[in-house]
């Protein structure tokens, strides 16, 4: 006992409390979740059996339903709509903000920080800015549209079907544009700049560093972002609530979206569960990807 | 071309693109002003012809901003100490050992920060319904952010305190102090700058956290101020000057603090994510 104690005040038993606590809280609150949410996705769940774990089972009944369900297939592509439309977006955006700042002026250090007030606020406002913005009788986007003749008349942004996924992916662009940018200017400088200097001597111009020096300098750092991006867009919730709420009609619904809907608009739990656990695994995937582009990071 | 003018014209170019893209967040100012009559103007006027100050105290009282305020400031300051009494010592651990655990450690902890918050909130409130946690929605929902938020606010701080040097603690130990001392006595002080920006990042998120307290929180006097914008917002209100109103409220004392601690939080921010 004494041993024990002694070895929790001075050496590895400090170490070992330290960290048991975290994981544990950790692995209850996120781990057997998961777990739970797994189990669900292969069970009939129903406002009368949410009390209890012994709920019949139905295989894969869950599975099979969803994809006989004709929405779900059009709410898959919308997602993979959205992802690749945000990511695009705010990667390019990012990436030309990101190369901007990098030439070094005064005051750019400070400008740059301050694009990252669109990520530090809660999304739901951002969603209550945009879709005040995107009104369609009154928003101020479509009277810039008009007045520089882009287009002739009013655009329904949330309540035209061919519109309304466009007009979330718009607002899901500005505000991850920000956060891009900032990890693009940390790979950016992290570049040693005698290359540069180097292939100057050479003769290599501006188009030709940036293809044979840049890209392949920010292998690494792109892969991560990238993935990051996938992480955070499959996150994207807030926005659907604030803009669309997945409407009209499914048209700008998103599986993230649709999960939350299933189980708390509609009570369908395990529908919910088994969509979930579908995207989860997506998420995973991508994550892994992360960790492997951040690798030297992880390992210290 | 010489170099100040150049280093003018960047800055003249960068300021223009900075208030292009900080134009939706001047437009929620804007608009809080404008009276119902003006917001609707074709064409919209840009700066308001009468500012509307009254709106503000109007939309405090009628739509009891104080009580959304004060929960969302219960819930995030909840969260905030759940997390940072927990991830503290787990980060210091995986930041002063290397091994094969350490390894599995980090990343299941990186493998649990990817998991998005509306997939889980399933689980999560079946979970607690049967444990009975719904009868305390704003603890069920600090515990369910703490969960969410913690992986990234350990990998923040573990870069923290990668950044203390090994030996002062060794000199520590060596004059005495007993390993628990050298944490609170050496470590601790010296890792706090990178702690606090974390909590900051971690507070300013739970602050608006709107997936779990809508999902959780039934009462609409425990409600945060996130899910009382979403039922402002109904689906075909006109009474945006308000709405933004309640948004400027909301916001601004969030943009506050990012534009003091700016250069403290971009860099805490990119110390940790990557590189």
């Amino acid at each position: 006992m004494k041993r024990l104690l002694s070895s929790v005040r001075d050496g590895r038993g400090f170490d070992i409390v330290l960290v048991a606590f975290p994981l544990g809280f950790l692995f209850l609150m996120a781990g057997l979740p998961l777990l739970y949410n797994v189990l669900m996705s292969f069970q009939e769940v129903d406002m009368f059996s949410l009390g209890t774990f012994l709920r019949p089972f139905v295989g894969f009944k869950n599975y099979t339903d969803l994809f006989a369900q004709p929405e779900t297939w059009p709410i898959l592509g919308n997602t993979a709509i959205f992802v690749i439309g945000s990511i695009a977006g705010q990667f390019l955006i990012g990436f030309g903000l990101a190369l901007f700042f990098w030439v070094n002026f005064p005051g750019a250090s400070w400008l740059r920080g301050l694009f990252l007030v669109s990520w530090v606020m809660p999304g739901l406002v951002v969603g209550a800015i945009w879709n005040w913005i995107l009104s369609g009788d009154f928003g101020v986007l479509n009277f810039m549209l008009r007045e520089t003749g882009i287009i002739s008349g009013n655009i329904f942004w949330r309540s035209d079907p061919n519109y309304s996924l466009y007009a979330v992916i718009m607002a899901n662009i500005w505000l991850g544009t920000a956060f891009n940018m900032i990890l693009l200017s940390v790979g950016l400088a992290s570049i040693p700049g005698d290359l540069y200097e180097a292939a100057e001597l050479d003769g290599a111009n501006a188009w030709q560093r940036f293809w044979t020096i840049t890209l392949p300098m920010m292998r690494s750092t792109i892969g991560a972002i990238i993935s990051l991006g996938l992480i955070f867009t499959l996150q994207q919730f807030d926005l659907f609530a604030a803009i669309t709420s997945g409407g009209p009609n499914n048209s700008s619904n998103v599986t993230q979206y649709w999960a939350w809907d299933l189980s708390f608009r509609q009570y369908d739990f395990a529908k919910g569960a088994t969509i979930s656990v579908i995207m989860i695994v997506f998420v995973m995937f991508a994550s892994v990807v992360y960790v492997r582009s951040t690798r030297h990071e992880v390992r210290g | 071309m010489s170099d100040t003018n150049r280093n003018r014209l960047m800055l003249v170019i960068a300021i223009i693109m900075a208030a292009i893209y900080l134009f939706p967040l001047y437009w929620m100012y804007i608009t809080a002003l404008k009276s119902g009559s003006e917001m609707f103007a074709t064409p919209p006027s840009f700066w308001p012809s009468e500012p509307q100050w009254a709106t503000y105290a109007f939309v405090w009282e009628s739509r009891g901003m104080g009580r959304y305020l004060w929960n969302s400031l219960v819930i995030a300051f909840g969260s905030v100490t759940l997390i940072t009494v927990l991830g503290v010592g787990c980060a210091y651990v995986l930041a002063r050992y290397r091994n094969v655990w350490v390894d599995i450690g980090l990343f299941l902890i990186l493998m649990l920060q990817v998991l998005p918050a509306s997939l889980m909130i399933t689980p999560i409130f079946v979970g607690f319904s049967q444990l009975g946690m719904l009868n305390y929605p704003r603890l069920a929902v600090i515990i369910a952010i703490a969960a969410k938020s913690m992986p990234f606010f350990v990998v923040l701080v573990r870069a923290t305190f990668m950044a203390v040097p090994q030996e002062l603690e060794e000199a520590a130990l060596v004059d005495g102090n007993c390993w628990v001392g050298a944490f609170f006595n050496i470590v601790l002080p010296l890792a706090r700058n990178g702690i606090l920006v974390s909590a900051i990042l971690i507070f300013m998120q739970a602050f608006g956290e709107f997936v779990y307290s809508k999902s959780i929180i039934q009462a609409v006097e425990l409600q945060p101020a996130s899910v009382g914008l979403n039922s402002f917002m109904g689906p075909n209100t006109n009474e945006w000057n308000n709405i933004m109103a309640y948004a400027t409220i909301y916001v601004t004392p969030i943009l506050a603090i990012f534009v003091l601690l700016q250069r403290r939080i971009v860099s805490g921010l990119t110390s940790g994510a990557i590189k």
